[in-house]
């Protein structure tokens, strides 16, 4: 049956003609995948790719649709028919309108646009052929679900649920955490309960679960779409903002957002130049390759040092490094400091220095741990 | 005159053919013959078969018996093929008989390659070990390789005079007679450091620290080589390790250690001066330089340069070599004349560094007129939307005749 089938959908769907110009757009699209992945999107090759795919693309469905313009007796019947009316057409258009408005909006309403125009120009051109398979309306129906359902229910369902992901995320970015935790429990027991209800209620009626499903997915859609209109909770638009968790601050205090859960351990090994260890309320640097505990370590300028800073003392601590000034406008001076998180006792964290001037003389650069007076170690960039 | 005509085509494919392997047979043979001559040159600054250091050695004295062993087998092996091959070719006699199998010839043949080959590993290890050791390390010197040069840093080392950290690039100087570990890392690129005379290869890696210990037996030149492709100008990344008598070290680190001095007013070196500092100081450093408000000049590689780094040039002239050690700042009789001094004589040669009669000043000159017209690198401004405007290597500043003059002047006060 699926041999038949197969057989009849290739020997009515796939022309001389079609065949010739579907080689040409599939090749362009590998060309067009390949050449954004090496040389980038900005290049012109790319844009002349896609245009080369998007033309081809057109005659492929063109020739599909007309099969090579052959008036075959079994095409001419069913062409008498006339076509079922369709909304294909209409997505087509609005994603050709999104694909021209997001070039000069964004490339992600180009990305809508050129996805919902490729599927209205296959599905339409499937559509059309199918309807001119035979004089069986009915065949000719069966042979189109057969040739897109595959494709178009596993999509349908991607989309589906990275739309319910989405509108959870809403949710979640809107309200108050502690309020998002006992919504979810809530949330989370009512699919726990319809899912129980629909196991151990095998023989209730198609229409209830679908309407169930239905209205439980387009509860959470709305309530992602109002979540979306209220915007992302007061907390995280400041975090945002001021960039607070990144935004290293060095003092011997805890801070709120750097501080925060800090990494204790270091994975990298063969690429660590020096280890600055605090032992016992000492500071002391061990270099690769250099034999004994140092107080000054040279490092080369312009160039990526990894140091690794291991707390071995009670208590939590960070490493400083202080790396003179720079300019920030042509009267103001800043200091230029980089730091590890606050560790406890028994971890350690990396530090990657990048110093591209030497010090100015008499003002050497220095790694010091706040909190610990006299101890530090002097670093010199020739 | 059908079958004459045929008779002479055949006679003339069959001439043709044996001319053809005439010239490939000549060819072969003039090629082994070149390639066996070349064994025989003498000057051969990067001959992996005169190691002149205890490192280079240890790997010399491996080599040489497995050479002799491989050496030996392959010799062995490639006589018994070509015997087989004319012994028992095909000349219409009736096949041999034929067995299958012998157990003990097999097992034979497993053990033998077999216990040679962990003999050739049980030395190979111990040479790999005995060149990682880092214990006896007298002296450190801090390597960065960047496209097409190698930077040298010297921390501070008091015992060697070395009080403040001192920079160079081109020539590696070491005292010789002392176990120097050499802390290797690359700015750009993977590079791989070789001075064969005094070790092995080590690479260069970003983000990394190689460790490599050379020692030189006595002073003199070592000549080396980049020997990991790295762009454009891979061949023309040399680099020379200097070794000088432990007290003409330490004279060279006091002339290294000398502060700035900048030329007498009115004079071209001093105008040769504010020409540098107007050119060439955005990547080039000088240590001491000041401007006249008394402020330090410091240069901006970073702002300039891809690997974000320029040689340092402060005592240029008490180098021998620049840009990547690829052209020698002494003219060719001076060059010579150091190269082939004495060990005894050699450290006093050295350190008389670059005078004004011995300066090279065609290459000196050529480069500050068009740098990559001399050494290939990507300076070109039209070109560098890749590498966000920045350079790899020197571009053409532009330089007049005159600005060239001042600046070879100046250049010639950096002792």
């Amino acid at each position: 049956m699926v041999r038949r089938v197969r057989a009849e959908i290739g020997s009515a769907m796939f022309s001389t003609g079609s065949k010739y110009f579907f080689g040409i757009t599939f090749l362009g699209a590998v060309s067009f995948a390949i050449y954004m992945l090496l040389i980038g999107e900005s290049a012109i090759g790319a844009t002349a790719l896609f245009g080369l795919v998007g033309a081809t693309g057109l005659l492929t469905a063109l020739v599909l649709s007309t099969r090579d313009g052959s008036k075959d007796e079994e095409g001419v019947a069913a062409s008498t028919a006339a076509p079922t009316a369709s909304i294909l057409p209409l997505i087509g258009a609005i994603g050709a309108t999104l694909l021209l408005v997001g070039t000069i909006t964004s490339p992600v309403v180009t990305l809508f646009g050129i996805v919902a125009l490729l599927a209205a120009i296959v599905e339409w051109a499937v559509l059309s052929w199918s309807e001119r398979a035979s004089s069986d309306a009915a065949f000719n129906a069966s042979l189109r679900k057969r040739l897109l359902n595959p494709i178009e229910f596993p999509v349908i369902a991607a989309v589906g649920l990275g739309v319910i992901i989405i509108s959870f995320a809403q949710i979640t970015l809107a309200i108050d955490k502690s309020v998002g935790a006992i919504a979810f429990i809530v949330l989370g027991s009512l699919v726990l309960a319809v899912g129980v209800l629909f196991s151990v209620r095998p023989s209730l009626k198609r229409g209830l679960v679908i309407g169930i499903c239905v209205v439980g997915a387009l509860g959470i859609v709305a309530a992602g779409i109002a979540g979306a209109g209220v915007g992302i909770r007061e907390e995280l638009v400041h975090a945002k903002e001021e960039g607070h968790y990144m935004h290293q601050e060095c003092g011997a205090e805890k801070s709120k957002y750097f501080d925060k859960l800090p990494l204790e351990g270091v994975s990298a090994t063969s690429s660590v130049d020096t280890h600055i260890d605090l032992i016992d309320g000492k500071l002391v640097a061990s270099v690769q390759g250099i034999a004994g505990d140092q107080k000054t370590i040279t490092i080369p300028r312009s160039n990526a040092t990894n140091i690794v800073f291991r707390n071995m003392s009670d208590g939590e601590y960070r490493l400083v490094a202080s790396l003179g000034s720079k300019m920030v406008t042509t009267d103001v001076k800043e200091d230029v400091v980089q730091c590890t998180q606050l560790i406890p006792q028994g971890s350690e964290q990396m530090l990657t220095l990048n110093i591209p001037k030497p010090a100015e003389a008499g003002k050497p650069f220095t790694l010091t741990v706040p909190g610990l007076t006299g101890q530090s170690i002097e670093v010199i960039v020739p | 005159m059908r079958h004459q005509n045929t008779t002479d085509h055949g006679t003339t494919a069959v001439n043709r053919l044996a001319g053809m392997r005439r010239r490939v047979v000549g060819s072969i043979a003039g090629l082994a013959g070149t390639m066996f001559l070349a064994g025989c040159a003498t000057n051969a600054p990067q001959d992996t078969f005169q190691p002149k250091g205890p490192n280079a050695k240890i790997i010399d004295d491996l080599q040489k018996p497995v050479f002799a062993v491989a050496g030996i087998i392959g010799v062995f092996v490639t006589v018994v093929v070509i015997i087989a091959v004319f012994k028992f070719r095909d000349k219409g006699q009736p096949i041999p008989h034929q067995s299958h199998g012998n157990p003990a010839l097999e097992i034979t043949l497993t053990i033998i390659p077999a216990l040679i080959l962990t003999v050739v590993g049980v030395f190979t290890f111990r040479t790999v070990f005995d060149l990682a050791k880092t214990s006896d390390t007298e002296m450190i010197i801090n390597v960065t390789g960047q496209q097409w040069w190698w930077e040298y840093d010297y921390p501070v080392q008091n015992e060697y005079g070395i009080t403040q950290p001192i920079i160079t690039s081109g020539q590696l100087v070491i005292p010789a007679g002392t176990k120097v570990l050499l802390r290797q890392t690359s700015r750009d690129v993977i590079h791989s450091y070789w001075i064969p005379a005094l070790n092995g290869k080590r690479d260069a890696v970003p983000g990394r620290v190689h460790l490599n210990r050379i020692e030189a037996d006595k002073p003199g030149i070592y000549a080396g080589q980049c020997t990991e492709f790295c762009g454009l100008s891979h061949a023309n990344m040399r680099m020379e390790a200097v070794a000088l008598s432990k007290a003409d070290f330490a004279k060279w680190v006091a002339n290294q250690l000398k502060p700035y001095a900048s030329p007498a007013e009115n004079t071209l070196a001093k105008e040769g001066e504010t020409v540098f500092m107007n050119q060439c100081i955005r990547c080039h450093q000088v240590n001491g330089m000041k401007r006249a408000d008394g402020t330090p000049v410091i240069a901006a590689p970073d702002e300039n340069m891809v690997s974000g780094a320029a040689p340092n040039l402060s005592h240029l002239m008490s180098r021998n070599t620049f840009a990547g050690a690829t052209f020698d700042l002494l003219n060719k009789s001076c060059r010579e004349d150091v190269w082939g001094a004495e060990s005894e004589s050699f450290g006093a040669k050295y350190l008389g560094g670059v005078s004004e009669d011995c300066l090279n000043q065609t290459d000196l000159r050529g480069w500050l007129r068009n740098a990559p017209a001399m050494k290939p690198m990507y300076a070109n401004p039209a070109l560098l939307t890749s590498s966000g405007g920045k350079y790899r290597g020197m571009p053409n500043l532009g330089l007049t005749e005159s600005d060239i003059e001042k600046l070879v002047a100046y250049l010639l006060t950096l002792k």
